[in-house]
């Protein structure tokens, strides 16, 4: 069994500051939700005692390949429905900075985007 | 995530049905939207360390955004589809294709896109089903010739032996010469070549002769990267195939896809965009006629 730790993200220093009061509570829900789906992905290839924190990051500490963000994306699709376009997301990045993002990065692309899907 | 059977598809293949069905992974992604697609593009990943992945974070979202069907899916053994413990001649792959259209009612002309290997399993599809597709572009790839098999069978080797028998010194100098994310592919690379047939199937897979390549009608666009091993082919290419467009792009290797999206991304939308106007099929789609069709919001 994996355990997933969770750590209480710290509010983003440029965050707007309408926004600084809810962000952390958005994000450490998302948060979770996220580390959820890299437990179950996880469990898959045997891994225990990850830690999952917004610093974390999917290839170099996860040791998840490509295709595994592929299917967290496809996951992230399942939770949040069309709110959440991931593709869209790492159509603006280089192959190399996808292989380098961190939990904390997507976690806080879900929040603009479900932020922005309620004020629409 | 969409997990395709294809062992209950529908069996176009005739004689070549030698294979069992198997689980492959698809992913698709439609122009926003609810647009009506201009085309479908099918995206056939390579051999041993690839998967759709390579496709899903370079030209896939642009070719959707762009008003194509994108198709992607992992060959077998790769990436997140079924790893059978053998079956890996060419054949076998091209044979997955075509059921995999088939489950997908993709029944009309489609355009394929490999790269590497993918690329050779598109020359091989457009050889047996040329009322398939539409037009093939190939980045870094050859047909199955007696060439491209000496070729495959040195890299099965050499991976056999780096690999699987001195994984761990290989999977090391991997890890610090090109970085975590080459080396975690690698060990899956390894796992695919160590668990099953992949290094004697390819090998042992059905060539081309050049008088079946120079028979070819399908329209095909050729990418290769100036410093790559295979850039060469292009001569080799042009001769063969007089009709074919080949691209050689300066300052990139064989991972050009991966290097140079937004170039690669350029080549196939007009590419594609050339060959529906060709044949008048944009006005069927509901698509503006000219200019703006398949223009990518660069």
């Amino acid at each position: 069994m994996t355990t997933v730790n969770q750590t209480a993200p710290s509010p983003a220093a440029d965050a707007p500051a309408e926004a600084s009061v809810s962000a952390p509570a958005d994000a450490q829900a998302v948060l979770a939700e996220i580390s959820g789906m890299l437990r179950t992905m996880l469990d898959e290839y045997g891994l225990d005692d990850i830690e999952v924190t917004m610093e974390t990051r999917f290839t170099e500490d996860l040791e998840l390949e490509s295709i595994d963000l592929v299917t967290l994306a496809g996951s992230l699709e399942a939770r949040y429905g069309r709110q959440v376009n991931f593709a869209e997301f790492v159509a603006d990045l280089e192959l190399d900075e996808i292989i380098d993002l961190t939990v904390g990065q997507l976690v806080e692309y879900v929040v603009r985007c479900l932020r922005a899907a309620r004020e629409r | 995530m969409a997990m395709i059977d294809t062992e209950h598809a529908t069996d176009h293949d005739g004689p070549h049905t030698g294979t069992d069905g198997v689980r492959l992974h698809v992913q698709r992604l439609s122009p926003p939207d609810g647009r009506p697609p201009i085309a479908t593009v099918v995206l056939i990943h390579g051999l041993l360390t690839d998967s759709l992945a390579s496709w899903y974070f370079t030209v896939a979202p642009d070719l959707a955004a762009a008003g194509l069907e994108v198709v992607m899916y992992d060959q077998r053994g790769h990436g997140r589809s079924e790893r059978p413990g053998s079956g890996y001649r060419l054949d076998t792959f091209v044979t997955d294709l075509a059921r995999l259209l088939d489950r997908l009612d993709i029944t009309g002309p489609v355009h394929l896109v490999g790269n590497c290997f993918g690329g050779t399993v598109a020359f091989a599809y457009a050889m047996r089903h040329p009322e398939r597709v539409a037009g093939i572009a190939v980045i870094e790839a050859k047909p199955a010739t007696e060439s491209w098999l000496t070729e495959i069978s040195g890299i099965l080797r050499r991976v056999e032996e780096e690999l699987v028998v001195h994984e761990a010194e290989s999977l090391a100098w991997v890890s610090a010469h090109r970085g975590a994310h080459t080396a975690r592919l690698a060990k899956s690379a390894a796992r695919l070549v160590r668990t099953t047939t992949i290094a004697e199937d390819v090998p042992a897979s059905q060539v081309v002769s050049e008088e079946q390549v120079r028979a070819m009608r399908c329209p095909v666009l050729a990418v290769y990267g100036a410093d790559s091993e295979l850039a060469g082919q292009q001569r080799w290419l042009e001769a063969v195939l007089p009709g074919a467009r080949t691209v050689v792009l300066p300052g990139q290797g064989h991972s050009v896809l991966a290097e140079a999206p937004t170039r690669i991304r350029e080549l196939l939308l007009s590419w594609i965009d050339e060959r529906e106007r060709e044949h008048g099929r944009h006005a069927a789609t509901g698509a503006p006629a000219a200019g703006a069709a398949l223009e990518a919001d660069a």
